[in-house]
Parts: structure tokens; C-alpha cells; sequence
């Protein structure tokens, strides 16, 4: 037995108490977003932000639906990441699920980057001295006996912690007591060999942007989790001046003043 | 509320209509979501929106309404349910609707409706620009008489009733409440009512009857509502034609039902029931003017004071109870809580009083006002006017006309900054400004009451950084240098100042005041079996006198903090305060009940009362008209979800605490037996009311900017609506082709002052934006992030443009009309910054109220390009 939080997108109300509470547990920083017309922000995870909510407008059953879904590493029951990473950095936590990182063992790699067929583990871009980060399932929470941040300060009960077991019964409960409320799909409860966060969702899951994924867990056969590395590897050295341009460029402008600055000169 | 948060989940079926709840009060859907998923029996939710929401995509039913047709569309299921009401009475609690409202009275032989001539679009009483209400009120005032065909038991005697329409009703009295309500509401049928509010027939009839199955016995619907309801010019109509349809369908008492208004802002209840308003004293008392009627205390009590209506002798209750009889207690109370020192009858000339010329004192009277250069000086508390009221051109231009401002806020915000606003050269400004800064809310002591009335107290979590003091601290600074500056140099008027109890010092302990606001017995006095010290605190408001021998600052509050009780002091002996008001008074063991944290639902069956978590105003009743909650022998309506229950003997005491006490109607002595809706002077829930200055009923008007004509009538607009004329410039459709609503986002709070300088909200949402639909942006060729100018008749904004579904053309009356959402949390000062949609919104207001019509106004928008948007 280990945890799960199952995420109900009938619960959710999209208000991001979640994105806000984990910022404030996990202590990272805003990043300074633009608001590109509609309402994901920031728009991907990063290293400093762990989870994001996804707004998605979609027809679904002869229904308009506004639907909401809830971005984090899904804790792999057998994560690629860890699978992948040479150093052992990366480690499922047997009594919790948690799939939490080793700073002190991390050199860089990014492996795990590649591995993860969620796309999770992001990289400190702009550090010199980058880490890979990812969600923890705020695993010193749960040591401690408490629920992860995200789930805290949820208002309407669509994050629920639990055994992950009786998470998949509850899950299955919910979507037969309404079936016309939900997809008849508990995502996570095999995809890639099984995932402590469990999703149910009034709308396809690939509507939503989760990727369609076989059952069989990567690290079962690492080739799948690897088998994209010598294009990732032949692609790192040009993605990797892109990105420093990128950064440079931005911190340039950074001091040239932002558009806010410019328009208060008006008063100044 | 009339419940309060919990309650949502005992409703079968809850209708959101005028508000976005699940962004705008998050946790209220922790119990909708509770209602929605309840295992045997789950509740519909009903959404009625211009914008398809956070709240419509958890709906069962969303109903796309054009922005302002509430009426029109209440008033479509008022008319259904009269129809289905006669056809099936059974399907409906016709001996709560007939015993617990007015709908059988006989209303005065003058009376005339909208729909009849002359002056279509008026009622009767219109005269030099507003209404006499005396042809509104009953046929007999002292003495109600009734069509007693309605008062048979289900409506018998009612002999024609399987007759068609027009033979039917004809058998009733042409001046009965539900024959008006009949002739009002037959013409809001269903066609007329799709080509006014755009929504398609089916759809209304689908949500009509959907939302009609609450009507049955042991079932209960509430309403919840907010600011899409209240601002407009009508909103208080809007209220009204909800609180018709809870009456007929006997929701209002029960557990799940009701009439719910989902407050705008933390404690603005608390601010509210303390008098913030400008037409009420604390407590909802009446503000006295300086007519003649007025001039004594007698002559103020004598018109504030309601005389009782009795009941018509066919009911079976007999006594209205009128509770409001009870005001001159209270205001003496009041006046002795302020000046202990002084006779009632001396103090009352200390209040301050109003224009009874009918000077209006609300924001945006103050607005006007001060834009006309009658006001040297504002004291701008915790709000914001710059950004915060409509009209902000107009606003902040009027600000320019004061002498002296002082803002005291947790930030600097735009009305602070507003002379280094953009576009203005500061040089041009005078106003001489004032910063306080004050303490947040986790940094000091005190209650907070919330929308079910809870009035739960709060502890200071941190000291307030730097100078930064609590408002009850500058507050009392400020009240004690004034009495010192009228101490030393005199003044017109000093005694009210100099005379004014003000035991507090610089830092003031809120607990003194909640004792103050509760109220003394100020010498030893006797009251029924009761007798209290002098200096004892007051058990509730019951016991006030009008003889000058009690205070109370507040009287709904007298109850929160008493004596305690053997119960109080063994169950919570960590809140017994030894309380002793003056030197040579006793000490007395006492408790202040809002710091009760008690979680055990003692209530029956669970029903979610909490009755020791905090305490609630009026005498910790926790769904007020509960006694409409039973049938006239003290047995719920509802058996799964009691709030009262008569045992035989007595009411059970897991029960909530009964308004009006007394034993159940059938069960009581003749002259006791009493009516549930204490609060008003007939005791009956008013389907049809004489106290508004628009009208008995609800009649529907277009709003102040609409694009299209009133399908009604030809009176255009809410007659007696509050028309401002400081820079108000009125739009028309040709040049402002599309309709306004300005609305707020979960990630932002009011002018954004306390969430634009969080950085984790800023991420979320980081600057200003407008919704459109899909349709609409394709017209304009706009894309998702494009920069758009949106104007009004009174300025204009630059923005991004949000391109959505959730808002579409809504087909009216053969044309289509495009809504766009505007949001009000942006400004000049602060961390991320940007326009206010409050630059858009017209200074016009409500006819009771004056609140403004935020919600429905003409606009256009464009797409910037080139330069221009990159500018913005």
C-alpha cells in the first residue's frame, strides 16, 4: 500500500488555491507572466513552479464544458526518472509514493527530463548551478503527518489524500453513482504501470492534455524511456543556446524597463 | 443570508442567479459540491449567467441570460407557477402559502399595475417624479381582509379552479395578491419572456419546472445571489421577484431554502449590521432627518415605529408580532450606549440628522457631491473610490475638488496616488492628502461576521508592521483629539462630542467594545423573572428597556457577550472574562460567545446548525423566519431536515432557537398565536410589499444603457431610479454597440489593492483583460492576447483580449447582442498595474439603494494596432 491523491475534475472549480498553496509551502517565487488571452499561468511547469491548472474548452456528449485539471508529477509507481537517472538522485519512497530528488547526487544530466513520459522534471534554466525540480507530494508533509500543501487548501474536496488502493475504489464509486458526470476512466490507475495521483474527469482525458499511455511502466524496459536519447542529445546543444540567448535577452531587457514602468513615466 | 453556508448542502435544488459563486466565494462551494453529490438524493444546480463561468461548468443547467433580464425572467417563473399552482395544487405546500403570506389580502381599491392604463409601465402613485405608496398597501391596514376562497384548505373552495385561465381567476377578487400577482405576471409569458432575456423556451421551461419541484412538501430550494443581482437599477426588484418565487414555493424557514446573498467583501455584513450605510443606524434603524416629524425623539420613534397589520380572521395565526415595535428600546439603548450621561430624550438631538429633502448620502451622492465642490474633506477607510465606485473618470476628477483627503489603507492605493495618476499634471491639484497606514486583517484583534451572520471573533496573528496601526486605534486617537480640541476652544456644537462616552484609550481593546455594542443594564433593574445588576451585561435584546435604564450599541448584538451561564463556565472555561464596567460595579463572570469554536452539530438530525461554533445575530438563530420551518402544529415541513420540532410539551431543544417564541400556532392561546415573519408588521412573508420607491411588485425595465427597447412597456427605465450628472455621459447603441458587465476573478479582490501586490496572485493573473466571445472576435478579427481599446460614453481602457465560448451572441427580440466581461482589480498604483473597468461603468444607481449599475452598460471595443499596441 502506499498513498494517492485522486483529483475529481467534477470537484474542481478551477480557483488555484492549490498552484498558490504550493507556491507558499515550496517557497518559490512568481515568475513575471504575461496573460497570452486566456487563463493557464504560468503557462509550464518550471523550477519554480510545480503545479499548474489547466483551463480547456470542450464539447463533449452534445455539452459545452469548461474543464479543469490540475498539472503535477504524477509519481510514478515505477518512475522512468528514477529508471533513467545514472546517480540514483531520483527515488520512489516506498511508504509514501512520493518520487522525490536528491540534490546532493544530481550532476545535471537531465535523463530524467527526457524519461518522464508526463514531460514533469524542469530544470533551474537560469541558475549556474541548476537542479532538476519536480513536485515532492510534499513528502516531508507527509512524514509528518500532514496532508501535501495543495490538497490543504483545496475548498471543495476535488484533492483527496489516501491509500492509493481505496482512492481507485472511491474513484470508481463516483464515476458509476454518475456516470453521465464522468468519463468511465480512472487515469493513473494503470498508465504507465500505475501513478499515485489518480485522476477522474468529466471530459476525455486527451482533451485535457494527458498523454495516451500504455500500461507497461518505462523502467520495466528502459529502452522505452531511453530510446529518444540520442535525438534528445544531438538536440540539447542547440536548445541549449537557444536558451541562453533566450536568458540573456530577457535580462537585458529586464533593465531596459517593462511596459509598467513605462506607461507610470507618464506621471513621473 | 437568511441560512447561512453550511444549509447549502440541504438544498434540493439551488439556483445561482447574479452571482459567479465558485470564484467569487470558493468555499460556498465545498457545500454546493456536498448538496450535488448527496448519495440518495442529489440536488440540481441551476446557473443563470450572460457568461458561462467556474460556476456554470459545475451546473446542471446553465441558462445563458441577457445581462439585466432578471426580471423578465423571474417574472416568466412567477407565471408558471401561478398556472401550475391552480392546475396542481397538490404539487405545492398551498397551506404554508396561505397561511404564512399575504397572498390572500385585499389590496387598496386604488391600486393600478404596469400593464393597465393610463401610464403603462407605471403602478399607481406616480406624481412629480416619484411614488405615493398609499394605493400599494391593503385595502384595510389595521385589519387585513382576504379573499377567503385561498384560505380553503388547498385551495377548495377555489370552485373554478380546472377552469380555463381567463373563468378561473375570475372567480377571485380583482384585488387579492395573487389575482395581482395573476394580472402582473400573465404578461410574462414564455415567448415574450425568450425574446427579452434571449433565452430559448425550452430552456426556460426546462429550469421553471425544474426549479418548481422545490414548491412540494420536504423539499427546500435556495437562491443564492450576489452583485450580478443587486447592481443594477432595478436590483432591488430583482431581490424582490426571488424572494416572490421562495414564498410560493414555501422555501423561505427551511433548511435548504431561502434567500441567500452571497456578500461582496470579508465583513461587510458586520459593517452593514453596524450602520456603514448611510440611510441606517446600527441595527438597521431608520437615520433620522431634520423634517419636522423629527424634531423630538417621540416624533422620530412615532415614524420609524411600524404599526401592526393583523391577519385577516380566516388564518389561523393571530398575532402579527411585529417586531419592529420594539424600536424605541432600542434606539434608546443606542442613545444611551453613546451618552450614558444624558436622557434619551436630550440625545437624540445629538445625532446627526439627514436632509428630509432627500439629499442622497450613498457613494455616489458623495461622489456628486463632492465633484460640486460641496465637500472640503474625506476620511477614506479600507476603501478605495478611485478605482473602487463607477465612473472612475469621474471619480478621480472629483477627488481633485476636495481640500484635504486621508486614506487609511493597508497599501497605497489609487485613491491615495490618484493627484500622480496618469494623464493629470499634479500641479493641478490642491487636495492636500493624507496616508495612514493601517493594520490587516491578521494583524489585529476583533469579529469578522460573514454572510450567514456568524460573528466570529478573531485573534491578531502578527504585530502591524512599522506605524501601521488598527482602525479602532486611529479611530479612537482622532475621537480623542477632537474632544480635546472642543475642550480647549469651545465649538458650534460640543456636546454631542464632549458628552460622548469614549472609555478607550490609544490602543483600544475590541473586547470593551463588543461589550459596549452587547449592552449594559446600567443600574439594578427587574425585567419579568430576570434581575441584573447594575453594570451587568445584557442577556438579549428582549430585556431592553426604553426608560434609559440599558444600553446597547447595537441591538441584533445583544447576546453575544452575557453573563455566563453553569453551562457556559463547564463547557468553556477558557472564555469565562470577569467583566466589571465601572469602578463600584460588580464583577461578573461573563462570556463573549463569537469566541466559541465548538464543531459538534447538536442540531436535529445534523442539520448543520453548529450552534456553538461562534455565535450568530439575531440571539444565535441560525436560519431566521424558522418558524415557518413548521406547520401549524410544530412539525417540520421538511421531516429529513428539521430546524424546529415540537415535542407535545414544548420545542425541542437541539432545535434552533424559534423567532418570536411562543408555542406553535394550533397549539397556543388565542392573541399568542404568532406569525413567522416577525420582522414585518403583518407577520406574512410579503409577495406583495408597499415599502420600495419603484413599485409593490417587480415590473421589468431596460437598464440605463441597453440596446434595445423595453418589450414591457414603453417606460424605458426604472422610473424612480438614481440618475448622477458629474461627468456621467449616457451611451447609445449606435456608437457602444455591445453590452458591458464588469465582474471579479477568483485570483483578484476588489480594486486589486490587496492582491495586485501579492506576487503569487500577479503570476496567476498579471494584467488587465477583457472577455469576448468567439463570434463576436471573429467579427472584430481580435485573437486570444491581442490589445484592444474598450470604451463607454465615459472612457475608454486598453487591455488584452481573452477570446472565449463561454460568452456568445445572445438572440433578443430579432437582433444579436454580444456581452463582454470587463474586470475592475487593475489601477495605477500597486505591483502589476493596468486600467479599471470602472472606468467604463455609468454613475447611475438603484432606486432603493442607489447601488450602481454595474452590471449592463453600452461599450464598444476595438482592436489596437501598430504602435498603439505596443504601448499599452
Amino acid at each position: 500500500m502506499s498513498k494517492g491523491v485522486l483529483y475529481d475534475g467534477n470537484r474542481c472549480i478551477g480557483c488555484r488555491s492549490c498552484q498558490v498553496a504550493c507556491k507558499s509551502w515550496n517557497r518559490n517565487p512568481a515568475e513575471d507572466t504575461t496573460n497570452k488571452g486566456g487563463y493557464d499561468n504560468p503557462p509550464r511547469l518550471s523550477a519554480t513552479t510545480f503545479t499548474t491548472v489547466r483551463f480547456r474548452e470542450v464539447d463533449h456528449n452534445g455539452k459545452f464544458h469548461w474543464a479543469f485539471a490540475k498539472t503535477q508529477c504524477m509519481h510514478c509507481l515505477h518512475p522512468a526518472c528514477e529508471g533513467a537517472c545514472p546517480v540514483g538522485a531520483l527515488k520512489r519512497d516506498k511508504d509514501t509514493g512520493a518520487v522525490v530528488y536528491d540534490d546532493g547526487r544530481c550532476f545535471g544530466c537531465r535523463y530524467c527530463m527526457v524519461a518522464c513520459p508526463f514531460g514533469i522534471p524542469t530544470f533551474e534554466w537560469d541558475d549556474p548551478l541548476p537542479w532538476i525540480r519536480k513536485c515532492t507530494f510534499c513528502s516531508g508533509r507527509l512524514d509528518g503527518g500532514l496532508e501535501p500543501a495543495c490538497v490543504t487548501a483545496c475548498p471543495t474536496g476535488a484533492l483527496q489524500l489516501g491509500e492509493r488502493e481505496d482512492l481507485i475504489t472511491e474513484a470508481r464509486a463516483r464515476i458509476s453513482a454518475s456516470p453521465d458526470k464522468y468519463v468511465d476512466h480512472v487515469y493513473g490507475e494503470k498508465e504507465a504501470g500505475g501513478t499515485s495521483w489518480l485522476y477522474i474527469l468529466p471530459v476525455p482525458f486527451e482533451e485535457m492534455g494527458f498523454p495516451a499511455l500504455g500500461e507497461e511502466a518505462p523502467t520495466e524496459n528502459p529502452h522505452i524511456a531511453m530510446r529518444t536519447l540520442p535525438y534528445y542529445a544531438g538536440g540539447v546543444v542547440v536548445l541549449m543556446a537557444g536558451f541562453y540567448w533566450l536568458t540573456k535577452r530577457k535580462q537585458k531587457l529586464s533593465h531596459t524597463g517593462d511596459k509598467h514602468g513605462k506607461k507610470e513615466g507618464v506621471a513621473k | 443570508m437568511t441560512n447561512h453556508w453550511i444549509d447549502i448542502r440541504n438544498a434540493d435544488c439551488i439556483l445561482i442567479i447574479g452571482s459567479n459563486a465558485a470564484e467569487n466565494h470558493p468555499i460556498s462551494f465545498k457545500w454546493v459540491t456536498a448538496a450535488m453529490e448527496r448519495p440518495d438524493n442529489p440536488a440540481k444546480l441551476i446557473h443563470v449567467d450572460p457568461r458561462f463561468s467556474r460556476t456554470s461548468s459545475k451546473a446542471d443547467i446553465f441558462v445563458r441570460m441577457r445581462s439585466g433580464t432578471d426580471i423578465a425572467f423571474m417574472g416568466g417563473m412567477i407565471n408558471y407557477l401561478l398556472k401550475d399552482m391552480r392546475l396542481h395544487p397538490g404539487n405545492y405546500n398551498i397551506e404554508y402559502v396561505q397561511q404564512y403570506t399575504n397572498v390572500a389580502y385585499i389590496v387598496n381599491s386604488g391600486i393600478k399595475l404596469p400593464g393597465e392604463d393610463p401610464a403603462p409601465g407605471f403602478f399607481s402613485g406616480w406624481a412629480d417624479n416619484k411614488y405615493a405608496p398609499a394605493t400599494w398597501k391593503y385595502a384595510d391596514m389595521a385589519s387585513a381582509t382576504a379573499e377567503a376562497k385561498l384560505l380553503t384548505p388547498n385551495w377548495e373552495g377555489w370552485t373554478n379552479r380546472g377552469a380555463d385561465d381567463e373563468a378561473a381567476w375570475a372567480e377571485l377578487h380583482d384585488r387579492c395578491v395573487l389575482k395581482l400577482l395573476w394580472k402582473q405576471y400573465r404578461r410574462y409569458d414564455e415567448e415574450k419572456v425568450s425574446r427579452i432575456t434571449g433565452v430559448p423556451v425550452d430552456n426556460l421551461r426546462e429550469v421553471y419546472a425544474e426549479y418548481a419541484k422545490t414548491g412540494a412538501r420536504g423539499k427546500a430550494g435556495t437562491i443564492m445571489y450576489a452583485m450580478g443581482a443587486t447592481q443594477h437599477t432595478y436590483g432591488t426588484q430583482n431581490i424582490r421577484a426571488y424572494s416572490i418565487v421562495q414564498l410560493l414555493l414555501a422555501n423561505m424557514g427551511l433548511a435548504g431554502g431561502g434567500i441567500n446573498a452571497l456578500r461582496g467583501t470579508s465583513n461587510v455584513q458586520g459593517s452593514t449590521d453596524m450602520g456603514l450605510l448611510s440611510h441606517i443606524l446600527p441595527g438597521y434603524i431608520k437615520v433620522p432627518n431634520d423634517g419636522d416629524t423629527d424634531a423630538t425623539l417621540a416624533g422620530y420613534l412615532g415614524r420609524i415605529t411600524p404599526a401592526p397589520t393583523l391577519p385577516p380572521s380566516e388564518l389561523a395565526a393571530d398575532n402579527p408580532v411585529n417586531w419592529w415595535q420594539h424600536t424605541p428600546k432600542y434606539v434608546a439603548s443606542m442613545l444611551k450606549a453613546w451618552w450614558p450621561g444624558a436622557d434619551p430624550v436630550v440625545s437624540y438631538g445629538y445625532l446627526p440628522k439627514g436632509k428630509a429633502s432627500g439629499v442622497n448620502y450613498t457613494h455616489l451622492g458623495l461622489i456628486e457631491a463632492m465633484g460640486n465642490g460641496k465637500i472640503d474633506g474625506l476620511w477614506v477607510w479600507g476603501q478605495n473610490p478611485a478605482s473602487g465606485g463607477p465612473n472612475s473618470n469621474g471619480a478621480r476628477e472629483a477627488l481633485g475638488k476636495l481640500k484635504w483627503l486621508v486614506v487609511s489603507d493597508v497599501w497605497m492605493n489609487e485613491t491615495a496616488e490618484f493627484w500622480k495618476r496618469p494623464g493629470v499634471d499634479r500641479g493641478d491639484i490642491d487636495t492636500e492628502v493624507f496616508v495612514l497606514p493601517a493594520a490587516a486583517s491578521f494583524e489585529k484583534q476583533g469579529s469578522v461576521s460573514n454572510s450567514g451572520r456568524w460573528v466570529q471573533w478573531r485573534y491578531r496573528a502578527v504585530l502591524p508592521p512599522g506605524e501601521a496601526a488598527p482602525d479602532l486605534d486611529i479611530m479612537s486617537r482622532l475621537m480623542k483629539k477632537i474632544q480635546e480640541l472642543y475642550e480647549e476652544e469651545g465649538g458650534a456644537y460640543p456636546d454631542p462630542i464632549l458628552k460622548l462616552d469614549w472609555p478607550y484609550g490609544d490602543e483600544v481593546d475590541p473586547d470593551l467594545v463588543a461589550r459596549e455594542i452587547n449592552g449594559y443594564a446600567l443600574e439594578t433593574i427587574t425585567v419579568g423573572a430576570r434581575t441584573y445588576q447594575a453594570g451587568e451585561l445584557i442577556d438579549w435584546f428582549g430585556d431592553l428597556q426604553s426608560n434609559g435604564k440599558t444600553s446597547s450599541g447595537n441591538w441584533l448584538f445583544c447576546n453575544q457577550y452575557t453573563t455566563a451561564s453553569a453551562k457556559d463556565k463547564a463547557d468553556y472555561p477558557e472564555l469565562i472574562t470577569v467583566v466589571q464596567k465601572n469602578a463600584g460595579t460588580a464583577a461578573i463572570e461573563s462570556i463573549n460567545k463569537a469566541r466559541k469554536r465548538n464543531n459538534m452539530d447538536t442540531s436535529l438530525n445534523e442539520v448543520g446548525l453548529y450552534p456553538n461554533w461562534s455565535w450568530c445575530w439575531p440571539r444565535n438563530r441560525r436560519i431566521i423566519y424558522n418558524r415557518a420551518s413548521v406547520d401549524l402544529n410544530g412539525a417540520p415541513w421538511d421531516a429529513d431536515h428539521p430546524v424546529l420540532r415540537w415535542t407535545g410539551t414544548g420545542w425541542d431543544p437541539a432545535g434552533d432557537v424559534i423567532d418570536g417564541g411562543g408555542d406553535p400556532i394550533n397549539v397556543a392561546a388565542d392573541t399568542k398565536k404568532n406569525l413567522p415573519f416577525i420582522m414585518n408588521s403583518e407577520g406574512v412573508g410579503k409577495l406583495w410589499g408597499y415599502g420600495l420607491k419603484d413599485g409593490p411588485i417587480p415590473e421589468a425595465y431596460e437598464a440605463w444603457e441597453s440596446p434595445i427597447s423595453n418589450v414591457m412597456s414603453p417606460q424605458q427605465t426604472d422610473p424612480a431610479a438614481f440618475i448622477g450628472s458629474f461627468m456621467n455621459a449616457r451611451g447609445d447603441a449606435a456608437q457602444y454597440p455591445y453590452v458591458g458587465t464588469t465582474y471579479r476573478c477568483t485570483e483578484h479582490w476588489q480594486t486589486g489593492i490587496m492582491t495586485r501586490n501579492l506576487p503569487w496572485l500577479s503570476e496567476i493573473v498579471p494584467e488587465m483583460y477583457v472577455e469576448l466571445g468567439e463570434d463576436l472576435a471573429g467579427e472584430l478579427r481580435i485573437r486570444a492576447g491581442d490589445r484592444v481599446r474598450v470604451s463607454s460614453a465615459r472612457g475608454s481602457i486598453e487591455c488584452v483580449a481573452a477570446v472565449t465560448r463561454r460568452f456568445q451572441g445572445i438572440r433578443v427580440d430579432g437582433q444579436t447582442i454580444h456581452h463582454i466581461g470587463v474586470l475592475w482589480h487593475w489601477g495605477y498604483s500597486g505591483r502589476v498595474r493596468g486600467d479599471s473597468g470602472n472606468i467604463l461603468t455609468p454613475g447611475i444607481g438603484d432606486a432603493n439603494t442607489t447601488i450602481p449599475e454595474y452590471k449592463t452598460f453600452l461599450c464598444n471595443v476595438e482592436k489596437l494596432t501598430g504602435k498603439e499596441a505596443a504601448d499599452v
